[in-house]
């Protein structure tokens, strides 16, 4: 029944994702969830389940906003956008996602030498 | 926005996420279209991916910060509906608990107002008082052993010595009832106290208006003839009007002029006894009684001593210097050649420095424990109505479980169905609050005339307040999280099974809880049953108790002779004979058969001392105080005391004859075990060189003096005539067949004749005089047995219910087995077996925690052992024939059911 995802999101990195996709202009969250199926490359595929209470919590934080604007199809849609402390926050968020791969990927990288 | 406003903003927000969840299903299924597939497969392919859109709906809403309060007004709403669905239960339930509830705070607001409420005076916690408090009058004996009451010299000496206390402030132990006029206005009955010039300072206390009582008032004596009136007082009289200040109050031939209003709330110290005027006590004097020596004599002790503590001064320094002080300061007043009786008495003197900050109160001492075992019967009380509706709610839990299962298969979480439950919980507990408190309400004014019954209740506020209504709050949680925790855990849990599948619900029956929680209703009942007849018993000991003379045919009249000006001092005989010709005119009237005033006629305080006989030497058994009585010649006959032997007064007595004394039984066994006292002569105090100047002329039987349950007791009468005084208390004994409502107002009549400034402050019998002396025990004896039985009727309710709800599961089975023919007699037998069960149960569990319980209620009772067979007998009894009546119902019931009702069932 349910689709499982090719692999699990490390904790917190959903929100992050949503933030980065959003950053690229006024987005609804169905179209943010196809956008980041294809930015994966297929591998990743995001429950309405996870969404929309991210994107809800993102915006009680005041990290996103959203309005209702006339979508592609002429129906109406909640389109969210970062707001100025959003984007601080995805900047700073960025940054620490990639020092911690830098250095998740270097003791890792130690490990597999030493195993080999 | 504010989480209110985010609140009314609730159903805007719920539309636009119903609308943002429909476009991004349409928009998913628009896809799939465009994918080949056909619309009616896509929507199908949708929905399944969807999942729960309620939960997703609910995860929404939980991201946000509305999520409590929403879903708590959201509960409650539902929890409304729900128990609007069965009012019933609803009204059962909430009846149940107004009664538990209400009971609780109506006992605690009484235990607030008697025990907890502090005193309205700056920092109260700083003050200590000087011994416990439970002394009222004078004494002017030599200081020995725990000390309460204090000279008026101790007190300035001791404050000029002190360096503990910031202030210590004195105030007269009596509480002086007396007849007031203001401005040239009637008398009324005005209640004074007398106070140091440091009293409201110390305290704390400002003016409300005008000024407070203030040194210079006190300095020397008779130098402060002014008086500060209480608020209530205040508002009473002038209704908040200033004009007040300056106005003349007349008090017993004095006049004292009204310069301050004290602050709203403060009536003094003691509890229960509100001052309405506050007089210096360099005016003491004014209000003397015969045979006082007043301020002026060292050892004439009659004020209570409060102290403020230095600050960063410990209780027990100030206690060590205070014990220090006392010794030196006692010592000195002994003179250069104290008798080594005296310094052995002083050695043995202490002062016990108690916490001053909640005042003193005579009522304290006396309903201190009683109102503590009030309270636990009443949280036991409410400890059954819990289990009582914990076992409702269990049942139904039982029924709401495709409800809930429901519920649960749409997303709802299982700490959401728990929160839910428990939040219906709360509602009823909440309902029944408010109608307890209101009970409450309307219950404190009659446990209050309960504890002091007569004409006034004890001038006692017991209103709630804040500390009561947190309580009642406190309670009211503790009751819902008891009765709700348990079968909203079991109901959540049952609703995991898959409930969905079977209609009926038929889970196991509600079995080990259910009848856990019945089992101990049972014990409780019988405990608070026991509890209940025990005091009932030693209530009816008590009214049997003989005490001595004539309780029938009698009325006491109380006088107040304070407006009448009447001259008092040593010899002054005016007022003896005044008394006499108002006996003598009220023997005339028709139905009266004898007479007599009297200084104590029975409860009236009373005055004691040791005496000596010459020639007798001092036991243990005569050392003890004599109890004395000074009245009429018709005193014996208008009260129906027998005379044992010799005589008592009469007209030969008079001022100047030989002094003379009618003695009681013990007093007489006492000094003269084997010999007549008649002839034999007597000194009162306990110096052996007296003059023994006083002859018994006869002896009567014992009676009680200060109350029913005291042991014997020496008593000694004298005649008004060689111990002349006006005494307040009137007893007329009139015959058999007269009616007392046609000898009341002659006899008011013939007091106003002689004297119309004597009032009449009173009139009872004295059988209402005897049994209010009863109230305490009364109090506890009827309240006992009232909710002894609200705990049975409460026990039989949920066993009724249990039982009900068993016969009514297994309606086929019985209307099977009685089909196929089993005797009625056996399927009575297998229902009231269950019951059996329980009630064998609560009994084994209840009677042994009674029988080692009930020991603590020992002093309550009186010449009755706590482990009274009668009354355990009773309430075993009760407890007995109580639970199979409400079974029997059921099981009648059961025995009725016919075949197609029991093939409809199922």
């Amino acid at each position: 029944m349910k689709t499982e995802d090719r692999f699990d999101l490390p904790q917190g990195t959903l929100d992050l994702l949503i933030m980065r996709v959003v950053a690229l202009g006024p987005i609804h969250g169905y179209a943010i969830a196809q956008r980041i199926q294809q930015m994966s490359r297929e591998a990743l595929q995001v429950q309405q389940g996870s969404l929309y209470p991210a994107l809800h919590r993102l915006e009680y934080k005041k990290l996103l906003r959203a309005s209702w604007q006339a979508s592609d199809t002429g129906r109406e849609a909640k389109f969210y956008e970062l707001t100025a402390r959003g984007q601080d926050h995805l900047k700073a968020e960025t940054e620490n996602w990639k020092r911690l791969i830098d250095v998740v990927g270097l003791i890792l990288k130690g490990t597999a030498e030493g195993i080999s | 926005m504010s989480w209110l406003g985010r609140l009314f903003a609730r159903k805007r927000m719920e539309m636009e996420l119903d609308k943002e969840l429909r476009f991004h299903f349409e928009a998913q299924v628009a896809d799939k279209v465009r994918g080949g597939v056909p619309e009616s497969e896509a929507r199908r392919l949708t929905r399944i991916e969807f999942g729960g859109i309620d939960q997703i709906k609910e995860d929404c809403r939980e991201s946000r910060g509305t999520m409590g309060i929403e879903s708590t007004v959201q509960d409650v709403r539902y929890g409304l509906r729900q128990l609007r669905r069965s009012p019933g239960f609803a009204l059962l339930a909430i009846v149940s608990l107004a009664l538990g509830i209400g009971a609780n705070t109506a006992i605690f607001s009484l235990l607030n107002a008697i025990l907890l409420r502090p005193l309205p005076v700056q920092s109260p916690g700083e003050l200590l008082l000087f011994g416990d408090g439970r002394a009222v009058g004078s004494t002017e004996a030599v200081p020995d052993g725990s000390w309460r009451l204090f000279s008026d010299a101790f007190f300035q000496d001791f404050r000029q010595k002190d360096r503990t206390f910031s202030g210590v402030a004195a105030v007269d132990s009596t509480d002086f009832a007396v007849k007031a006029s203001v401005a040239g206005a009637a008398y009324q009955t005005t209640h004074v106290n007398l106070v140091s010039g440091s009293y409201f300072s110390v305290l704390g206390v400002p003016a409300f208006l005008g000024r407070t009582i203030e040194e210079s008032d006190d300095s020397t004596p008779g130098s402060g003839p002014v008086a500060v009136a209480s608020y209530s007082w205040f508002q009473r009289h002038f209704d908040g009007n200033p004009s007040a200040l300056g106005k003349v109050i007349r008090i017993e031939s004095h006049d004292y002029t009204l310069v301050g209003v004290a602050n709203p709330g403060f009536s003094g110290v003691t509890v229960g006894q509100p001052a309405d005027l506050f007089v210096p006590l360099s005016m003491e004097k004014a209000f003397s009684r015969p045979g006082w020596n007043g301020i002026g004599d060292k050892f004439f002790q009659s004020l209570y001593l409060i102290g403020r503590l230095r600050p960063g001064v410990t209780a027990a320094q100030a206690s060590a210097e205070t014990n220090l002080l006392f010794r030196q300061i006692m010592r000195s007043y002994l003179g250069p050649q104290p008798s080594q009786k005296h310094l052995a008495d002083l050695a043995h003197a202490s002062v016990e420095l108690t916490p001053g900050g909640r005042g003193v109160s005579p009522l304290r001492y006396a309903f201190s424990l009683p109102l503590k075992i009030l309270m636990t019967i009443v949280a036991l009380v409410l400890l059954i109505a819990c289990a009582n509706i914990a076992n409702m709610l269990l049942a139904r839990g039982v029924a709401r479980s495709r409800e809930i299962g429901m519920r649960m298969a749409l997303g709802a979480s299982r700490r959401r169905i728990v929160v839910q439950l428990l939040t219906e919980s709360a509602v009823l507990a909440l309902l029944g609050a408010a109608a307890g408190v209101a009970l409450a309400w309307k219950a404190g004014a009659m446990l209050l005339h309960m504890t002091t019954p007569g004409p006034d209740s004890a001038p006692l506020n017991v209103s709630p307040d804040l500390r009561v209504l947190g309580f009642t709050l406190g309670v009211t949680v503790l009751t819902a999280i008891l009765f709700g925790t348990l079968p909203a855990l079991r109901t959540a849990d049952r609703a995991f099974t898959p409930a969905l599948k079977d209609g009926r619900g038929s889970s196991p029956v509600r079995g080990t809880l259910a009848r856990s929680l019945i089992v101990g209703q049972v014990a409780l009942s019988t405990l608070l049953l026991i509890v209940a007849g025990l005091f009932v018993h030693s209530l009816i000991h008590l009214a049997d108790v003989d005490t001595g003379f004539d309780e029938h045919n009698a009325l006491v009249f109380t006088l107040d002779s304070s407006t009448a000006n009447l001259p008092h001092g040593p010899g002054e005989m005016r007022s003896v004979s005044l008394q006499e010709q108002i006996e003598e005119r009220v023997r005339a009237i028709p139905g009266v058969q004898s007479d007599s005033f009297a200084f104590v006629v029975f409860h009236d305080g009373g005055w004691s001392d040791q005496v000596l006989f010459q020639g007798i030497p001092r036991t243990p058994a005569n050392g003890e105080d004599v109890s004395f009585n000074i009245t009429g010649n018709g005193f014996f006959s208008a009260m129906g005391i027998p005379l044992i032997a010799g005589r008592t007064f009469n007209s030969e007595d008079r001022q100047n004859s030989p002094k003379v004394a009618v003695i009681n039984q013990t007093m007489a066994r006492r000094f003269f075990p084997s010999s007549s006292p008649i002839g034999r002569r007597f000194g009162i105090g306990e110096t052996p060189d007296h003059p023994g100047d006083i002859e018994v002329i006869g002896v009567v039987k014992d009676v009680r003096y200060f109350t029913l349950n005291e042991g014997p007791m020496m008593e000694a009468y004298f005649p008004s005539t060689q111990n002349p005084g006006f005494f307040s208390n009137f007893v007329v004994r009139y015959a058999p067949n007269a009616n007392p409502q046609e000898i009341i107002s002659p006899v008011r009549h013939a007091i106003a004749a002689i004297n119309p400034n004597i009032l009449v402050d009173s009139v009872t019998s004295l059988e209402e005089q005897v049994d209010r002396t009863l109230a305490r025990q009364s109090l506890i004896a009827q309240l006992s047995t009232f909710f002894a039985v609200l705990a049975v009727l409460l026990a039989c309710i949920g066993i009724y219910g249990l039982l009900s709800y068993s016969v009514a599961r297994r309606t086929s089975e019985l209307g099977i087995r009685l089909a196929l023919g089993a005797p009625l007699s056996r399927l009575l037998w297998t229902v009231l077996r269950e019951s059996l069960i329980l009630l064998v149960l609560g009994l084994a569990i209840g009677l042994p925690v009674a029988l080692t319980s009930t020991r603590i209620l020992k002093s309550l009772l009186y010449e009755l052992s706590p482990l009274d067979p009668i009354s355990f007998a009773i309430a075993i009894g009760a407890i007995v024939v109580m639970t199979l009546a409400a079974a029997w119902f059921p099981a009648h019931r059961a025995t009725r059911i016919g075949p197609s009702q029991a093939l409809r069932a199922e």
